[in-house]
């Protein structure tokens, strides 16, 4: 009987934990020292995303490629970058990558439910990342604050 | 068995909890009674029970309908909007929207549809807004063009589409919007823009199709209002094509993910043979840029230079007098001479954001400029010791000017003498150095709105807001006060006009009774995110009908002698304070559940004391107090026992009265 009841108590537990459940890990890249591990924080949604050529000594303006479904109209769309190393904040910044006033990319003004598919240049400094293990938050919403997608994402520098 | 029980019990809330989950019925959220609902990302395969039949705005996206039918909405019959964004639907069979006569806008974007029969979008009496977006179609033949007679505009971007030109039979009298963003359509033929002719004031979208060619004379005579192109390869290309169109606004920006061919003087020679009102080349590459690059633009009003990589503009471009509006942002200036404002001396508007360096005001740059009336330098890196006499020189029509998000700017006495027609001035985020007791805002009586926030301002010099006789609304959040206090006699005291107020995030703990004292015409008053308790409510005790916002402060008791400054106020926001919802707070308490109406923000104006009532909302706490019958029965028995006592005492005084006769 006691264990009948444990047993039904862990399923509950379990199906009641499964609802807010959770995307596998992809790899963005793993090539040179440098691997990138990357998981969907957006509840609803998975996404697709890689880098062209990794490597401990980041090139400038790297070629990126980014697949998922708007969730929302992307005519204002901001980046928020959070990196994180040992559990401290290293450096948080917000990147506006579509204004009504300046609409950067050819995908600027895309609508809700369209598929967003990118490659491309992500206008980035050179650098060299230094040994060791950083936790990067991406955020990208709109004018709405409403998610559009969520990545946390691991760096692994070795 | 006590801990299996309380297991039991715990596994079956929580599987009733799941099932109140999956039950997809209760789940659309409920935006405005009996109207407005949403339903996005439920996995639904039919419309649900609980919708009423008054549904009038119904956001049913990222669902399951492969099919729709006329019965699939039969019962909505009120429906105005209805999205379907990516709902799988491959079907959309007759008659599916017959019982919807107002329906208005549809959107089908992202569905995988393989048939829209004859008569699927017939019902509605006036379909003004189709959204097609990526629905895999290369043809517009693929719309049904029966009940199209009302269509304003139509969304067909990102399909496979090559052609804009329209079916024969294809409605276009209403049409205002068409939207072809990111087709692959490269040539423009003249019977293409024939099939658009009883169409008026009609904007086309072609951003992302990179034109590669329009046949001579296809927009000859033509009307637009509005034209993008934006990402062609080679603007030329356009220019020649567009020839003796009449455009009011042209879009030929580029964008960083997309080649293009640097923009010479000879690519812009198209420009001479038609009509343009204003015109976008944000991001574009000028190969060099000189003083003929614009000389066909006589006519135009608006020039959007965004991002176009410049240093400075050549001293005697030709042909830009009649211009009313250039947009110089996010560009290399080191000093504002270098646009060389001589140029432009119609100009009305003048934006200069995101400049990439650090932007010098120089002196006088700009005096050329005596119809400026909108001047915008916002986030451009300006530091001045001493502004802004000598640097806005002759500005004086200027109505609005932006100067936040900038490096440390120090005002002196009349800092803005030159610019006495200021309306609106937005230095937010910006620190400020002024020295007391100056007045940097004298001598602008016009003054309606004043942006300070985060200026690191020192408030104790009350000389700082003198002489803005005007001023409707002042922004002083983000800005400390001394001891963390308003007192008596403040910097308020001056703008005797203000009608909003805002002094959110000030880290206030008290203001002082009278402080506000003055300030007659208020109506809006936002205190939030300060340390303030109940007492300082007193401050508004003169005030009437205003909007009082007390969110995030540090009231737990609300006396009582405040009770009838809340009363006569508009609308109160107490969420996110410590509020107390013992018997010490009895008074509030009956006063606020008489008057939840005037409330806002009451999901998140909850109870932190009694420790019981933690998290609970003020609004579902009934609070009893008085003496309750345990301390009645205390009462009775202590009163009791005093009278056997007092019986007792009686009767042994007594007793020792006659024992000694």
């Amino acid at each position: 009987m006691e264990g009948l009841l444990s047993t039904l108590l862990a399923w509950a537990l379990l199906y009641f934990g499964g609802s807010g459940q959770a995307w596998p890990t992809h790899t963005a890249c793993r090539e040179g020292g440098l691997e990138v591990l990357y998981q969907s924080c957006d509840p609803f949604q998975d996404l697709g995303f890689s880098i062209e050529q990794c490597s401990r000594t980041l090139k400038s303006n790297l070629n990126i490629r980014l697949g998922l479904i708007l969730r929302e109209d992307i005519k204002e769309l901001f980046l928020d970058v959070a990196l994180l190393t040992k559990g401290s904040s290293v450096l948080n910044f917000s990147y506006p990558v579509c204004e009504s006033d300046q609409p950067k990319f050819s995908f600027c003004g895309r609508r809700k439910g369209e598929q967003f598919y990118y490659v491309g240049p992500v206008n980035n400094p050179g650098f060299e990342v230094p040994k060791g293990e950083y936790q990067v938050l991406l955020e990208l919403y709109n004018g709405k604050k409403s998610t559009v997608a969520c990545a946390n994402a691991t760096v692994i520098c070795s | 068995m006590a801990p299996t029980i309380s297991c039991m019990l715990l596994a079956v809330l929580i599987s009733a909890g799941c099932k109140v989950i999956t039950s997809s019925d209760q789940m659309c959220t409920e935006k405005e009674v009996n109207k407005t609902y949403n339903c996005e990302y439920l996995g639904l395969s039919k419309v649900p029970d609980f919708l009423p039949n008054t549904t009038e705005v119904l956001d049913f996206s990222f669902n399951f309908l492969p099919t729709i039918q006329n019965t699939t909405f039969r019962r909505l019959i009120n429906l105005i909007f209805l999205d379907l964004t990516r709902c799988q639907i491959n079907w959309l069979h007759e008659d599916t929207f017959q019982s919807q006569y107002q329906l208005s806008t549809i959107v089908l974007t992202g569905n995988p549809l393989i048939f829209m029969a004859e008569t699927s979008l017939n019902g509605p009496t006036s379909l003004k807004h189709l959204f097609l977006t990526q629905i895999g179609i290369s043809s517009l033949k693929f719309i049904p063009v029966h009940n199209l007679e009302n269509l304003q505009s139509l969304y067909v971007g990102s399909n496979h589409i090559t052609s804009i030109e329209l079916p024969e039979n294809f409605p276009t009298q209403n049409l205002k919007v068409l939207d072809f963003q990111n087709n692959a359509i490269h040539y423009l033929m003249k019977k293409d823009l024939d099939s658009l002719k009883q169409a008026t004031n009609l904007s086309i979208n072609l951003s992302g199709n990179d034109i590669k060619g329009i046949e001579p004379g296809a927009f000859h005579s033509k009307i637009f209002q509005k034209l993008n192109f934006g990402g062609t390869f080679d603007v030329s290309v356009i220019f020649q094509g567009l020839q003796n169109a009449t455009i009011q606004s042209l879009w030929l920006g580029r964008f960083e993910d997309m080649e293009d061919k640097d923009i010479d003087s000879g690519m812009l020679q198209g420009l001479c043979e038609m009509t343009v009102e204003s015109i976008n080349l944000q991001k574009h590459y000028f190969s060099p840029i000189s003083s003929t690059t614009f000389q066909c633009f006589t006519r135009l009003q608006e020039l959007d230079l965004t991002a176009t990589h410049l240093e400075e503009l050549p001293s005697s471009i030709k042909g830009m007098s009649s211009l009313k509006k250039l947009v110089l942002t996010a560009n290399h200036f080191g000093q504002l001479c270098q646009i060389n404002a001589a140029n432009f001396p119609s100009l009305t508007s003048l934006y200069i954001k995101s400049n990439t360096k650090k932007l010098d005001l120089g002196v006088a740059c700009l005096e050329s400029l005596e119809n400026l009336q909108t001047l915008d330098l916002s986030h451009s890196n300006i530091e001045a010791s001493d502004c802004c006499t000598l640097q806005l020189k002759n500005l004086h029509h200027l109505q609005s000017l932006n100067l936040s998000y900038n490096e440390p700017l120090g005002l002196q006495n009349q800092a803005f003498q030159e610019t006495p027609q200021l309306v609106l001035l937005d230095l937010a985020f910006t620190n400020l150095h002024v020295n007391v007791p100056q007045s940097p805002f004298q001598n602008l009586p016009l003054l309606q709105f004043l942006n300070l926030s985060h200026c690191l301002l020192d408030t104790s010099n009350q000389r700082l807001l003198a002489g803005l006789l005007d001023l409707r609304h002042l922004n002083l959040q983000g800005n400390r006060f001394q001891d963390g206090r308003i007192s008596k006699t403040n910097l308020l005291q001056t703008v005797g006009s203000l009608e909003i107020l805002i002094l959110a995030s000030c880290d206030l703990l008290s203001i002082d009774q009278q402080a506000l004292h003055g300030l007659e015409k208020i109506h809006y008053v936002d205190l939030s995110h300060n340390r303030l308790t109940g007492n300082s409510i007193d401050a508004l005790s003169h005030l009437k009908n205003i909007y009082l916002n007390l969110a995030d402060n540090n009231i737990d008791i609300i006396p009582f002698h405040v009770l009838p400054t809340l009363s006569q106020q508009t609308t109160i926001n107490l969420s996110h304070n410590p509020l107390d919802c013992t018997c010490s707070n009895i008074h509030f308490f009956m006063w606020f559940l008489e008057n939840l109406q005037k409330f806002e923000g009451l999901e998140e104006t909850v109870c932190t004391n009694p420790p019981l009532l933690r998290g609970v909302k003020l609004s579902d706490v009934k609070l009893v107090c008085g003496i309750t019958a345990a301390a009645i029965f205390v009462l009775i028995v202590f009163l009791f026992l005093l009278i056997v006592l007092l019986i007792f005492f009686i009767k042994c005084l007594l007793r020792r009265k006659y024992q000694n006769i």
